[in-house]
This record gives C-alpha cells, sequence and structure tokens, in this order.
C-alpha cells in the first residue's frame, strides 16, 4: 500500500520468550501461592483476591478505555502501538474468574450482606435497596456484558481493518467509542463505589468513582507504556521509532499521575477542612497505628517520586527512565488499592506472602495473556489508515 | 547612510531553502551569523547548532524558590506571628498552605522565567538594534525567511559571504549602522537613575502607608462607618419610652447566672446543696488560689482568722471551729454566696464554680489542722 | 451518521485553501487599518450603555454599601458570588484552548487562541470586580486581602479558602496576561514593520520591544512558551478548584462534596467555551475569517462543549446519588430542595440548559451548523449561570433551623451589576478586535501548507 509498511519489521511475532516464561512462572508460582493463602487465612486471602481483582480491573478496563480514547481523540503517534492495548483488554473475560470466589465470600468482605447489622442501622438500612448482594450482582453483570460488548465491538473492527484495509471500520470504532465514554465514566464510578467504597458502607466520598478511575488510568498507561518501551528496544512494532514517540507517552504519563495527585488531595483536602465525623474516620484510620507511614509511602510512590522522574523534558523521552517509572507506577497502584482496602479489616499494616500471591498472578496472567494474543494477531495495526501518520509522527 | 557595515544579509522563500542555507553558513564556520523567520522554523536550532537552551532552569530556580519562601511565609503568619485558631485546626495546619503556596510557585516560576528571559537572554528591551527598521527586517518580519551573517565575524569577507549567499540562492543586500547608533549604551545602572528608582521605591511605600494605614480611616472616607442603627443609651423615636435598650422580657436568665434559690434559707441551703467538684489537684489549685485572693485578707492564709485586719474590724471567725467543721458544704456555700453578718456577698466576684472549689480547700485547711489516725499512717 | 466518509489518512488542514503567509498578514492586521463598520459601533453603543449601567450601580453601591442588593440572613452570598464564579469560569476556555491544546498539540486552536485569552483577561476582569465591591470597602481590600504589613499587626488567615481564592485569582490573571503578551510580542513587531503612521510605529515599537525574528530567540521563546503552557494548564484547574473550595470545604449540605474541585473545572471549560463559541462566531463573520477559523474548528468547539457538558450531568448524577446513599438528611433535603422547592424553575433551567440541550451536539447538522451553534452557546451560559445561582443561593436560603428560612430576591442594583459586566466584557472585547491582531499571525503563518521543511510533513506544530 505505501512504503511505511515496509518499515513494519514483522506484523506478527511472538514476545521474546524470557518474558512469556515469566509470565508463566509469576502465574504459576501465583496460583500455588494462593491456594495456601485461602487454606491458611481465607478471611485475609479474599482481601487480596480483592485488591488483586481490582487491580486487573483497572488495566483491562483501562485498556478499554484507552482503545476509546485514541478513537475519540483522533491521535495518531499512539495508532502504531494499539494493539498493545487491545492486548491487554483481552485480560476483560479473567476478571470473572477472580471474582468468583469473591462472590462465594461477601460476607467476609462486605458488612452490608450481614442482614441483622443492615436491620439495626438506620443509616445501613436507608441505603439497603442499593446495597443488597441481588443488585449489586446484577451490577457487575452488566458492567462486564457492556466492557465485554463494547472491547469485541472494537478488536473485530479493528482486525478486520488488518485485512481489508477499510476506513470505515474507523468510523464505527469512532461512533462507538463516542458512546461508550459516558457509558464508562458511569460504569467504573459505580464499580468503584461497590467494590471499593462499599467496604466501609457508613463512608462516601463523590470523589471516589474518579479517583479510582485516574488511579487505574495511571496504572494501565505504565503497563502500556513499559510493554511499548521494552518491546521496541528489542525491535518489535517498526523501524524509526522516534523520540518524540517516546516523549508522548512520558508526557501523558506524567499528565495523568500530576492528575491523579490532584484529584487525591482533593478528596484529602476536602475531608480533613470539613472534619465531619461522618466522613473524617476513613481519613483517620489511615493515619494512625503504622497505616500513616502507608498513606506517606502512597503520595511518594504514586505522585513525589514519579513526578520528578518525569518532570524534565529529555526524562520523559529517556527509555530506561521510562520504564523504571511505569514499573515503579504500577507498584503504587498496588499500594493504592491496597491502601484503599486493608485499614477497613486490618488496625495496622499487615504484610506476608498472602499480600504478595495476588499482584504475581495477575501480573502473571496479564503477560500470558498478551503473550498468547500477540502470538496470534498482528503487532501493529496494518490496515489502520492513521498509522502511516502515527510512524511519521513528530512533536 | 555614509556608515560601516553590519552584517550581510540575503532573504530566502521557503522553509527548505532556509535550513539548507543555514547549515550551509554554519559549515562555512561563521559564527556570529543569525537567522530570522516570521515564525520558528522546525529543525532551525539543529541546522544553526545551537545549544540547548537552559530556560528550564531558570524555571527549575524560580518554581523552588516561589514555594519554599510561600510555604515558609504562611507557616511564619499562621503559626508564629498572629496564631489564631481557625475551625479547630492546629496552627500549622500545612495542607491549608498547600493551595497559596501552590499558586505563587506558578507565579514566581512564570513571571522570573518571562523577565529572564526578556532581560538576559534577549537583552531587550532594545529598540535601536542595526537591524531594526531595514528593508530586510521588513521582509522577514512578514513572509520571507532571511539569513544575516556579522561584519564581526573573525572568517568575513563580504566577497566570500555575498557569493555563498548568493550562491544558496539568497536575495543579498546589506545592512549598515551609524556609529552613535551601535555605541549607544542603555543608562540603565547609572547612579542618577537608580537613585531615582530608590526614591520612588521610598515614596511608593510611605504613601502606601499613610493611605492603608490613616488617611482611609479618616474622614471624609469612613462614611460607612456611621450606620443607621440605635446603639446603647442612645434615643430611640420607634419606642414610646424613647429607650434604645429594650428591657429583657421577665423572667428572663442570662447565660451563666442561674439566679440562686436559697437567699435567706441556709439550712436549705446546706440540705439541698451538693458540691459538684471533686477534689482534684487542679480543682484544689484554683480554689486556693481564689482562697488567697478573696478570702484570706479576713480569714487568714490558713482560715484560722488571723489575718492582718485583725483588731481593727470585729475579728473574723477562725474556719476551723466546730461550727464550720461541722456545717454541710451548702452552707458555706450560701454564706460565700449571701454573706454573713459584716462579711458581704461575693457572688459577684467569685464564680459558682470557684465557690465550690473554695469550698474544698476549706476542707483541705482543715483535715490539716485536724488530721484523722488515717491520715497520719 | 455523516454523509461524506472522513479521510483518515491525512490531517484536517488548520486554515482552509492555500493562503500566502502576506495575505494573512494583510487579512488580520486589516481591522487595525481601517474605519470600523457601522456594526461595530452599534455594538460598542449597546455594549458602552450596559457598562454605564453597571457604573452608575458601582457608583452608588460605594456611596451606600451592599445593603443595596438583595442579601439577607441566610443569603449571605448572592448575585455577588454567582457572578463572581460565573466569569472566573468563562475565563478558563482562554488558557485551556491555548495551554491544554497546546499541549495536546491540537493545531486547530491556532486560529482561535489570541481572543480566547484575551477574553480571558476580560472574563476575569469582570470577575475580580464583584469580589472586591462585595468586601463592602473596596478601598480598605489591599490590607486584608493581600498580606500587606500594617499598624494593626494583622495578617490574613492563609487557613480560609477566601484568602486562597485571592492568591489564585491574582496568579491566573498575571499569568494569563504574561502568556497573552508573550504571544503578541512577534505579531506587534510585524505590525511594527508595517506601521504607516508615526504615531503605531512609536506604539508598536516599544510594544514589542524591539524583537527581530532571531532564531536565537525563537529558540528560548519557544521553549518558554513550553513552559507556561506546562505551567498554566494545571493553574487553570488550580483556580475553579480553589474557587469550589470556597463552597466545598464548609459544612453546608450541597456545598460539602468532594467532587467539587474537577466538577468546577469542568463548568468552567464547559461555560468559556460557550462563550468563546459565541464571540467567535461573529468575529469569524464580521471580519471574514471563515478560511482560518474553519467549520472543523468551531465541530471541535462543539465537541469539547459536549464532553465538558456531559462531564458535569455526570456531577449532577453522582451528587445526587450519594446525597441519597449518605444517609445524612439534611445532604437529602437540599437535594429533593434543588428541585422540588421555591427554586425549583431554575433546577429545571440547570438540567435542561446544561444536561439535555447540549446533547443535541451528537448530531453532525447541529455541530456544523453556525445558528444552532450560537443559540445553544447562549443556552449554555445561561444554564451555568443558574448552575452558580442553584449552588450558592438555593443551597443557602433553606439553613438548618427552619425559623431561618428565607427567600432571595435581587434588586435592580444586583441586575445592574451583572448587566455592567456583561457591558465591560463586550467593551473590552470590541476593542481589543479593533486594535490589536485577534488572530496570532506568526502561529498561523506556521501551520499553513508549505510553511514547515517537508520533511516534517506539511505544517508541524509552532512550539
Amino acid at each position: 500500500m505505501n512504503e511505511h509498511l515496509n518499515n513494519i519489521i514483522v506484523a506478527k511475532k511472538e514476545l521474546p520468550s524470557s518474558l512469556v516464561k515469566l509470565g508463566w512462572v509469576l502465574t504459576m508460582l501465583g496460583l500455588v501461592l494462593v491456594g495456601i493463602s485461602y487454606i491458611t487465612d481465607a478471611q485475609r486471602a479474599v482481601q487480596n483476591n480483592l485488591i488483586g481483582f481490582t487491580f486487573l480491573a483497572s488495566v483491562s478496563v483501562g485498556a478499554v478505555f484507552f482503545i476509546a480514547l485514541e478513537y475519540i481523540a483522533g491521535a495518531v503517534w499512539s495508532t502504531p502501538f494499539r494493539r498493545v492495548t487491545e492486548f491487554l483488554a483481552a485480560t476483560l473475560p479473567l476478571l470473572i474468574i477472580l471474582a468468583i470466589p469473591l462472590f462465594m465470600n461477601m460476607h467476609n468482605l462486605f458488612e452490608w450482606t450481614h442482614t441483622d447489622v443492615v436491620t439495626s442501622d438506620k443509616v445501613l438500612h436507608g441505603k439497603a435497596s442499593y446495597l443488597n448482594v441481588n443488585s449489586f450482582t446484577i451490577r457487575f453483570a452488566v458492567m462486564m456484558a457492556i466492557w465485554m460488548l463494547f472491547y469485541l465491538v472494537f478488536r473485530k473492527h479493528s482486525f478486520v481493518q488488518d485485512l481489508n484495509h477499510d476506513q470505515k471500520h474507523t468510523s464505527i470504532n469512532i461512533k462507538f467509542a463516542a458512546v461508550f465514554i459516558p457509558v464508562y465514566a458511569i460504569s467504573i464510578s459505580l464499580f468503584a463505589f461497590d467494590w471499593l467504597m462499599s467496604l466501609t458502607p457508613h463512608w462516601f466520598s463523590t470523589i471516589f468513582g474518579v479517583y479510582y478511575f485516574i488511579g487505574s488510568i495511571v496504572c494501565t498507561l505504565s503497563v502500556i507504556t513499559y510493554l511499548v518501551v521494552s518491546l521496541a528496544e528489542k525491535g518489535y512494532f517498526f523501524k524509526g521509532i522516534t523520540e518524540d514517540h517516546y516523549y508522548s507517552f512520558g508526557a501523558l504519563l506524567f499528565a495523568l499521575l500530576s492528575f491523579w495527585a490532584y484529584i487525591a488531595f482533593s478528596q484529602f483536602m476536602l475531608i480533613w477542612y470539613a472534619n465531619l465525623p461522618e466522613e473524617n474516620f476513613w481519613f483517620i484510620a489511615r493515619w494512625k497505628n503504622g497505616w500513616e507511614y502507608i498513606s506517606s509511602a502512597l503520595a511518594l510512590f504514586h505522585f513525589w517520586i514519579p513526578y520528578f522522574m518525569l518532570v524534565s523534558r529529555p526524562s520523559k523521552m529517556n527509555k530506561g527512565n521510562l520504564k523504571r517509572t511505569a514499573l515503579l507506577l504500577i507498584a503504587a497502584h498496588f499500594l493504592d488499592l491496597y491502601w484503599m482496602v486493608m485499614p477497613t479489616f486490618h488496625a495496622s499494616p499487615v504484610f506476608s506472602f498472602h499480600e504478595l500471591a495476588f499482584p504475581m498472578l495477575t501480573l502473571g496472567l496479564i503477560i500470558v495473556v498478551f503473550a498468547i494474543q500477540s502470538k496470534k494477531y498482528n503487532m501493529v495495526p496494518i490496515g489502520d489508515p492513521k498509522l502511516e501518520r502515527g510512524i511519521d509522527f513528530r512533536l | 547612510m555614509a556608515n560601516s557595515l553590519y552584517s550581510i544579509v540575503a532573504t530566502f522563500e521557503s522553509p527548505d531553502t532556509i535550513i539548507k542555507a543555514a547549515k550551509a553558513v554554519r559549515d562555512a564556520g561563521y559564527k556570529k551569523f543569525d537567522v530570522h523567520t516570521p515564525f520558528p522554523v522546525h529543525g532551525m536550532d539543529k541546522a544553526m547548532s545551537l545549544p540547548e537552551t537552559k530556560l528550564g532552569f531558570v524555571t527549575l530556580a524560580a518554581a523552588i524558590l516561589g514555594a519554599v519562601g510561600m510555604i515558609s511565609f504562611a507557616s511564619w503568619v499562621a503559626a508564629v506571628d498572629y496564631p489564631l485558631v481557625i475551625g479547630g485546626k492546629p496552627y500549622w495546619s500545612w495542607p491549608a498552605f498547600v493551595p497559596v503556596t501552590y499558586e505563587i510557585a506558578v507565579l514566581a516560576s512564570v513571571v522570573l522565567t518571562v523577565v529572564i528571559m526578556i532581560v538576559f537572554f534577549f537583552k531587550f528591551p532594545n529598540i535601536s538594534h542595526p537591524l531594526h527598521d531595514t528593508p530586510y527586517m521588513k521582509k522577514v518580519s512578514s513572509d520571507k525567511f532571511g539569513v544575516s551573517i556579522q561584519a564581526q565575524d573573525e572568517l568575513f569577507n563580504e566577497k566570500k559571504v555575498r557569493e555563498l549567499l548568493q550562491s544558496l540562492g539568497g536575495n543579498v543586500d546589506a545592512v549598515y549602522y551609524s556609529d552613535e547608533f551601535i555605541n549607544f549604551k542603555p543608562q540603565l545602572f547609572e547612579p542618577k537613575f537608580l537613585l531615582l528608582l530608590a526614591g520612588i521605591a521610598m515614596a511608593s511605600s510611605a504613601g502606601g502607608y499613610l493611605l492603608w494605614n490613616k488617611i482611609l480611616f479618616l474622614p471624609p472616607y469612613d462614611w460607612m462607618m456611621e450606620q443607621q442603627k440605635v446603639k446603647p443609651q442612645m434615643v430611640s423615636n420607634f419606642y414610646s419610652d424613647k429607650f434604645a435598650m429594650r428591657q429583657p422580657v421577665e423572667g428572663t436568665v442570662a447565660r451563666g447566672y442561674i439566679p440562686y434559690p436559697y437567699k435567706d434559707k441556709p439550712d436549705d441551703a446546706g440540705k439541698y446543696l451538693v458540691n459538684p467538684l471533686l477534689p482534684t489537684k487542679q480543682v484544689l489549685e484554683l480554689g486556693k488560689k481564689k482562697f488567697l485572693t478573696f478570702c484570706s485578707p479576713c480569714h487568714g492564709n490558713f482560715g484560722q482568722g488571723d489575718s492582718r485586719l485583725r483588731g481593727q474590724f470585729p475579728n473574723p471567725p477562725s474556719l476551723h471551729s466546730d461550727k464550720v467543721r461541722g456545717w454541710p458544704d451548702g452552707n458555706i456555700y450560701h454564706v460565700i454566696t449571701n454573706g454573713q453578718n459584716v462579711m458581704p456577698s461575693y457572688q459577684y466576684q467569685v464564680s459558682r464554680e470557684e465557690r465550690w472549689a473554695i469550698i474544698l480547700y476549706i476542707r483541705t485547711l482543715q483535715r490539716a489542722l485536724n488530721a484523722k489516725e488515717s491520715d497520719l499512717q | 451518521m455523516s454523509a461524506t466518509l472522513m479521510d483518515y489518512t491525512k490531517e484536517v488542514p488548520v486554515v482552509e485553501g492555500t493562503p500566502t503567509a502576506a495575505s494573512l498578514d494583510e487579512a488580520i492586521s486589516k481591522p487595525l487599518y481601517t474605519f470600523p463598520k457601522r456594526n461595530w459601533f452599534i455594538g460598542l453603543a449597546i455594549s458602552g450603555s450596559m457598562l454605564l449601567f453597571g457604573i452608575i450601580t458601582v457608583t452608588w453601591l460605594l456611596w451606600k454599601g451592599v445593603g443595596i442588593w438583595g442579601i439577607n440572613q441566610p443569603v449571605e452570598w448572592g448575585f455577588d458570588v454567582v457572578n463572581f464564579v460565573f466569569w472566573v469560569g468563562i475565563g478558563h476556555a482562554g488558557t485551556l484552548i491555548s495551554a491544554i491544546l497546546f499541549l495536546l498539540r491540537q493545531k486547530w486552536r491556532t486560529g482561535i487562541a489570541r481572543f480566547a485569552e484575551a477574553m480571558t483577561l476580560f472574563a476575569v476582569l469582570c470577575a475580580v470586580q464583584f469580589v472586591l465591591f462585595h468586601t463592602g470597602r473596596p478601598w480598605l481590600a489591599i490590607v486584608y486581602l493581600f498580606p500587606y504589613v500594617t499598624q494593626h499587626g494583622v495578617w490574613v488567615n492563609f487557613i480560609s479558602p477566601l484568602e486562597w481564592d485571592v492568591f489564585a485569582v491574582n496568579t491566573y490573571f498575571t499569568v494569563s496576561a504574561v502568556f497573552w503578551y508573550v504571544g503578541l510580542i512577534p505579531d506587534l513587531a510585524t505590525l511594527r514593520d508595517r506601521a504607516t503612521t508615526k504615531m503605531r510605529k512609536t506604539v508598536f515599537t516599544i510594544l514589542s520591544l524591539g524583537w527581530r525574528f532571531s532564531n536565537r530567540h525563537w529558540q528560548h521563546y519557544e521553549r518558554a512558551y513550553l513552559i507556561m503552557a506546562g505551567f498554566a494548564t494545571p493553574l487553570v484547574l488550580s483556580v475553579h478548584t480553589i474557587v469550589s473550595f470556597d463552597f466545598a470545604v464548609s459544612v453546608i449540605p450541597g456545598w460539602h462534596s468532594t467532587i467539587f474541585p474537577p466538577y468546577f473545572v469542568a463548568g468552567a471549560i464547559f461555560s468559556g467555551f460557550a462563550m468563546v463559541q459565541n464571540v467567535l462566531i461573529v468575529t469569524r463573520k464580521a471580519f471574514n475569517f471563515e478560511y482560518l477559523i474553519t467549520m472543523d474548528t468551531i465541530e471541535k468547539m462543539n465537541k469539547i462543549m459536549l464532553l465538558t457538558g456531559s462531564m458535569v450531568g455526570f456531577a449532577y448524577l453522582t451528587e445526587s446519588f450519594i446525597a441519597w446513599y449518605s444517609g445524612n438528611p439534611f445532604e437529602q433535603f437540599t437535594f429533593l430542595n434543588y428541585a422540588l422547592g421555591p427554586y425549583g424553575w431554575s433546577a429545571a433551567v440547570l438540567i435542561s440548559c446544561n444536561v439535555l440541550l447540549p446533547q443535541l451536539f451528537w448530531f453532525k447538522k447541529v455541530r456544523t451548523s453556525l445558528l444552532a451553534s450560537f443559540i445553544l452557546a447562549i443556552f449554555v451560559n445561561v444554564g451555568m449561570w443558574f448552575e452558580r445561582f442553584i449552588i450558592i443561593v438555593v443551597s443557602l436560603h433553606r439553613d438548618y433551623l427552619p425559623s431561618s428560612w428565607r427567600m432571595f430576591i435581587p434588586t435592580v442594583w444586583d441586575f445592574g451589576m451583572l448587566i455592567g459586566s456583561f457591558g465591560l466584557f463586550f467593551t473590552l472585547v470590541l476593542l481589543f478586535v479593533k486594535f490589536l491582531p485577534s488572530i496570532s499571525m506568526s502561529e498561523i503563518k506556521s501551520v499553513i501548507p508549505g510553511a514547515q521543511p517537508s520533511h516534517h510533513g506539511n505544517g508541524a506544530h509552532h512550539g
């Protein structure tokens, strides 16, 4: 079709075997640890299961969001790398598997599932029509169905386009992306309210959905950035990836993590300042008995350190720096989820192999799914009309 | 213009040719040359081999200066110089200083970056540069792309330069300047000018001080202090009795002033009143303080009736008599509140809590003089 | 839905046709050299009379005090703060267009950035007057708004959100002004070289500081522009965030909501874009800038309005849901009162103008219709004004104690200030388009076809 396609190294190329191996090892080891964890301390295992589940949701749903974002914003610099995002979104069905043990152990997680507590508590009684097992399950099923539907539509049109190079697929995907954005906004908010905010059913914060959303987006972009940079270093995608491409990843990551800090600080500031007893206990619980160190670490690792790692212009283009920052932010998102979930159940921070099992399993699963996908499908959307502009992209 | 040569200039039509020309001039080894374009042309910095701009460091320094300066200032004001409890928060409430610190950091970095760029990087304002007002400048300010090689360059040779530029396809011209024009130095650091600046600064600070501390509080600027409202002791035509102050409704009780129901009934007071306080260290210290202030001038420092007033008045009684020791707390309370014989009422000097604290202190004194067996063990 | 399929392999051109750089200079600087048309004078007469009304109001206000307004207990904040938030919000679009879209490399901003920035300055000026005059005795404001050393030994209260506001709005105004001026310097130099009269030449020579288009300067200039955009972007978020803190840190039901910061910012962008859209459509027509401010630009503006409008709608949903979910009876009452209370009609205006009507922008026909865009933009601003009215007045008029419930009825002087601020704004806009280039000449010249070296494709970005 044009001379640029010659620059694309190999459309289909297996991942480096070391990465694939790492994925399988992490998955297997994670599975074993999860098993031990469930046998020795089911209570704690299910809490960690929730962290792993929400982490996977962050990455997979976030990936669908990024696909939609690229279409709706008409971005071209990310087009050559869109397959990375699409492969990541393929982890979406795994959410159901990770959710099964959670549904089986809902009693251990959610106070509002205890009918005796709810009937005697006026506040909980008031919200029982929202917080009950049936509507909770229905909401989750509907969300999953919506996310899957949009994912499959985007994927279908993107993959078919590889073969027929028809621009109408881009048009269709743009239209679906426009519909997806508002649907996503509502569903991800409710997802955060359901799975994370309702752990402390008396507590409420209107910004909480936005807070989870931005944390998940930072994490997804970190995963994408890490994979793109490390694969590009090994000669994947196309010849002549410029600093301008890397700069775009770095700058977007920088902007999003600053936005995370803005949202996190706003939530803290408003609750700290008004100091209302029905709200402030959530933060007080996270500022005593050792949790203050976790909270400070969160601010440090999710904002200050990555912020200064990316603040200068050359650092946003430096491949090694980008990879390090991305890894740090992935770890920071686990810390963020840990910080949201665990203080509800533990008076002071806890850490042992239980806390390692699910991060290993989820990261392993993501790599494995990615490896399987990249083996089957083109690494670069060769039929995309924006591809040429994306390859030629200059600041 | 019988003047000296400033530079040889050439204008080009397209961005591609100017990039090529800039590269050629650079490769020919000229140092004092410049490219003039109506808008920044991409890749030109590389073509001219310009070093990376250092402006980012200025910004970083300014941001740190602004942030550190502001948070220190806000902390000093709110926690040291003018501490006020706001919303029950600690004086040093760091989250509350984040917004102002952030704003000043942004303000400092943007303003300082631009000012330093204009003054030190550009050496502006400078409206007497030789290139100004030349036909060349009029072209590059609209749609032509120009290159200018200065006569001061070490390799400068008018003929060679002209040939080079012509070979690149440029429209070659020369720019001259008059000597007085180029020798003109801005007189920014002349002592007279600096003195003038200092004078203006002092006058405006003094003026500002006078204005905002004195003048604006004097007539005629105080007219809003006269408001249409009645104040205590004023005449009001609204009410038939012409009093601006109104009597409270009958039976009104002021805050903290519960009426004393046992006036002239010492026995009832003894019977029904119970000391609400416990003899803690804090209460006893309060009682001691108030006792020494109000009671000791007559009753003596230890309640033995041996004060320095002894002999000038009917002798005040000792508080260690069997009668007083046998009284319930309520009776003593009654005496302090109502007075007895020559002793006046102390209800306006000593609050209710303080009276009860004094009683506990008296009990301590009594116990000290007539200790029980158990106290001595 | 679109009849003609788009060609995604090509970039949408920023300007239509192939104008030359010289013709752009000519077209953009033309209003400066020609005697204005009759419509311009009619506009100036209308906005000038509105401004006059405002000046009369302010004079009376300074003489008599804020008692001439309709404010009362418990509605201590009335039109003054409503208008302040409204205008500050409008002021957000300029910096958004010039900074955020610059960082996002959206080239279509080139044609509209200049006067969006100018509108920012004017809108912030309009906003500042309200907070200044609502202090009661503004001539003393410097003493209690700024940390000015007085003999009273009193400092400002850095723990108060109102003090943060002083810092935020002043920083915002200063930074916007610097941003605007730095962007103007090359254009002023071009005007200097085009000047025909001595007067113009002197003025533009001084204002352009001696700019000579040197690439040794452009290099720093571009970096400075990038840095300023980088700082202005979080600044624009922080300003309306701090405005939202004025409300959200309190414990008033309907004010204390953690989503306020992003929700206020989205609302500000929404209303700002609507105002820019209105002025844009008129300017474009009046000066024949159709090929510089293309239909594509207008469509993108509409898309952003659709996006931000939906974000605002989403925030309404979240707030109402959490008000119910919180189980707090005061919150629940406040939200019911918004919809069903004595000011319920304003909630209806709000929802229809801010949430429902912008949904028409889903249709390409509406997005690309000048008339529809213009009318919808007006509706958006009406709706956003009522949003602030609801947040401030309707939240306050029902206090915790029913004995202090009271209605707010604006007086003629409340409207005087509002009308006066519109007069000030449009007068400044009209003067601006007459006396300064309303489109950045150096920027638009850098994005026309063939403006950049060929290996960079057609027209790489300024910056």
